[in-house]
């Protein structure tokens, strides 16, 4: 299957120059969560409309976001290649970078270089039932690939989606939340560690989750995404309901510099999460030199 | 008659002279006692007195230690980028020893993969280096331990020996060779400037007495992992300060940064060391927060990491992070002493 290959990629369209940012425009900013650490989705554009119309990337793809004069931060693409009139990309507000983004209103410039990192193997998920498990911002990646499942639904056999957030007011995205749950070819599950006044939903930890949802190994592929703690959390699980090593994909998020396998500092091992992955079955982790994930 | 030239001591300013027309020459060059590769100033070449090897390795000159990538600037239109001018000439390194040059031959490697890096390449492609032979190498030196010989290069265009007075030339290169066949002071060698040669060569070659065993190193590295306590060791007087990365010729770890005064910046790129907690911190967690993780982690990657990857080791024996280390850390020792399986 195809996230075993290191392949590299070079569909970076600009000049020679590698390091050199694209100017993109934010068109729309979606406040996800509130609070101290809030989560912003940024839609945006290429200024250069000869890019807007080239420009192509994959599901689990990232890239390295600018805001000039505070720095670069790498985020993944959370839209999805088949809905092609803007891209998006969600930070939670931490540090240096996503700071200066929070920032940013409708209009702003940013710089983007990429897509960088290899994507989810579509060819290798067609046929097979999705079980979807993400926490957090952890959706972010995931919903490029869920919308891209979407619609091309006649490719895919059943699909779950656990997807679980701290408290109510934590859960990312609830429009695409929304979206899923209304679907009846989709089995939508969302959960939060904590209810409140409001909340009638599930409440529990994802991993506990998918063991009571217990989907099937079945001809399934898992693919997982959030905090770290969860993500070490849903493996066994996993294993327990069936599902083997290469039944199981993950996308990985390290501390990141140049996007493409130079700075040094995203490796685990000999592989460079940026330049490898980010996207890697838990067999290939189970195989790291390197238990630094 | 032989394929080789020579050229006395006396003429090698004219003939720096005369590649400074093409060129932009370096050569060794001492203030303060550090030594750098330092523009040619159009005489002295008292250096061949005192030179042993460059505190900084060559790859500053690719490389250097803090480099614009880009200016930018914004007016009412938006954000524009504009890229550094690119130097004039090109590059000609004097002086070169042959585990600096090998190390840039691993460098060329990691920039060169997956994505070409328009900076160092720039640089390099084009520059010319002239290997010196090494004929007084430090006790901390251990090329030969990596298949390196003090005094002989295929990573250079020209290699110079001392024989005496003179020194005797060998072209590696078609480059290195056209850069003689013209030059003034530049002579036919003959049979004597070669056993001269030979001689001096033999006896740089067993002035290096340390060493360590390279053979089968990957394979031994691999079960000592996950030895925590070996490794808790072996990082336990180190202070994280870098300069074993900073000044070693084949560490390329770099951080980029931002600068901003008013609406005008830059973007910039500065050389950072896996010695830092902070290289791979993340905010919520820290892969590498542990010195004997980092400390591990140097190792691996130039003995273990690198030839996965680039099937060589990242390593020269140049000995600088041995000379230079501030509590006496000695990589050979490390290696030298791995433990067999837990």
């Amino acid at each position: 299957m195809s996230v075993t290959d290191i392949s590299y990629r070079r569909r970076f369209l600009a000049s020679g120059n590698v390091y050199l940012p694209h100017i993109a425009v934010i068109e729309k900013v979606i406040d996800e969560t509130p609070g101290e650490r809030a989560i912003r989705t940024f839609h945006f554009n290429f200024k250069d409309e000869k890019l807007r119309e080239e420009f192509t990337f994959e599901s689990g793809q990232f890239a390295l976001y600018s805001v000039f004069g505070a720095g670069e931060a790498p985020f993944c693409i959370s839209s999805s290649p088949t809905r092609g009139d803007h891209l998006e990309f969600a930070v939670l507000q931490i540090g240096k970078v996503t700071n200066a983004l929070h920032r940013l209103g409708v209009g702003a410039e940013i710089g983007f270089r990429g897509p960088y990192g290899n994507e989810f193997p579509l060819d290798f998920l067609q046929g097979k039932n999705l079980v979807f498990v993400a926490g957090g911002i952890g959706l972010a990646p995931l919903r490029s690939l869920v919308w891209n499942v979407m619609d091309n639904r006649d490719k895919y056999e059943n699909i779950d989606i656990i997807y679980g957030a701290r408290s109510p007011s934590d859960l990312c995205f609830k429009y695409d939340l929304d979206a899923w749950d209304k679907d009846k070819t989709v089995n939508m599950v969302t959960t939060v560690d904590r209810g409140d006044e409001s909340w009638t939903g599930r409440v529990g930890f994802v991993p506990k989750v998918l063991e009571e949802v217990a989907p099937s190994a079945n001809n399934a592929v898992a693919i997982v995404c959030g905090p770290p703690i969860m993500i070490r959390f849903t493996f066994p699980v996993l294993e327990k309901l069936g599902f083997t090593p290469e039944q199981m994909i993950t996308t990985l998020e390290k501390r990141m510099k140049c996007g493409i396998g130079k700075c040094g500092r995203c490796n685990i091992g000999n592989l460079y999460v940026c330049r490898d992955g980010p996207v890697f079955t838990y067999a290939q982790i189970k195989n790291f030199i390197s238990s630094e994930y | 008659m032989t394929d080789n030239k020579k050229i006395s001591k006396s003429d090698l300013e004219g003939l720096l002279n005369e590649w400074s027309q093409e060129f932009t020459v370096f050569v060794p060059s001492q203030e303060n006692e550090v030594v750098k590769l330092a523009k040619w100033g159009g005489k002295d070449t008292s250096f061949l007195d005192w030179y042993r090897n460059a505190t900084t390795p060559a790859k500053a000159n690719f490389f250097p230690p803090r480099e614009e990538m880009f200016g930018f600037q914004k007016d009412k239109e938006g954000y524009h980028l504009e890229l550094p001018p690119s130097d004039e000439h090109k590059q000609l390194i004097f002086g070169i020893r042959p585990c600096d040059a090998r190390a840039l031959a691993i460098l060329d490697m990691t920039f060169k993969d997956a994505y070409e890096d328009p900076y160092y390449l720039s640089k390099r492609n084009g520059a010319v280096l002239i290997g010196l032979g090494c004929t007084n190498p430090y006790d901390s030196c251990f090329c030969t331990s990596l298949d390196i010989s003090p005094v002989e290069s295929t990573d250079v265009d020209l290699m110079f020996t001392d024989i005496g007075d003179q020194f005797l030339i060998e072209a590696i290169t078609e480059a290195g060779k056209e850069l003689i066949t013209k030059a003034s002071g530049v002579e036919e060698a003959t049979e004597a400037d070669e056993a001269k040669a030979k001689e001096t060569k033999e006896a740089s070659y067993n002035k290096l007495v340390k060493k360590i065993e390279t053979e089968d190193i990957k394979e031994k590295l691999l079960p000592a992992f996950d030895n925590q306590d070996y490794w808790e060791g072996v990082a336990a007087k180190c202070v994280s300060c870098g300069i074993c990365t900073f000044l070693c010729p084949t560490c390329f770890c770099f951080d980029i940064s931002d600068e901003l005064v008013k609406n005008q910046g830059e973007r910039f790129r500065c050389w950072d060391s896996c010695a830092f907690p902070i290289y791979t911190k993340m905010p919520m967690e820290n892969p590498r927060e542990d010195k004997w993780r980092r400390v591990r982690q140097k190792v691996y990657h130039k003995y273990e990491f690198y030839p996965m990857n680039y099937s060589v080791i990242a390593c020269t024996g140049c000995g600088r992070c041995i000379r230079q280390c501030p509590v006496n850390w000695d990589i050979t020792r490390v290696l030298n002493s791995l433990p067999a399986k837990i």
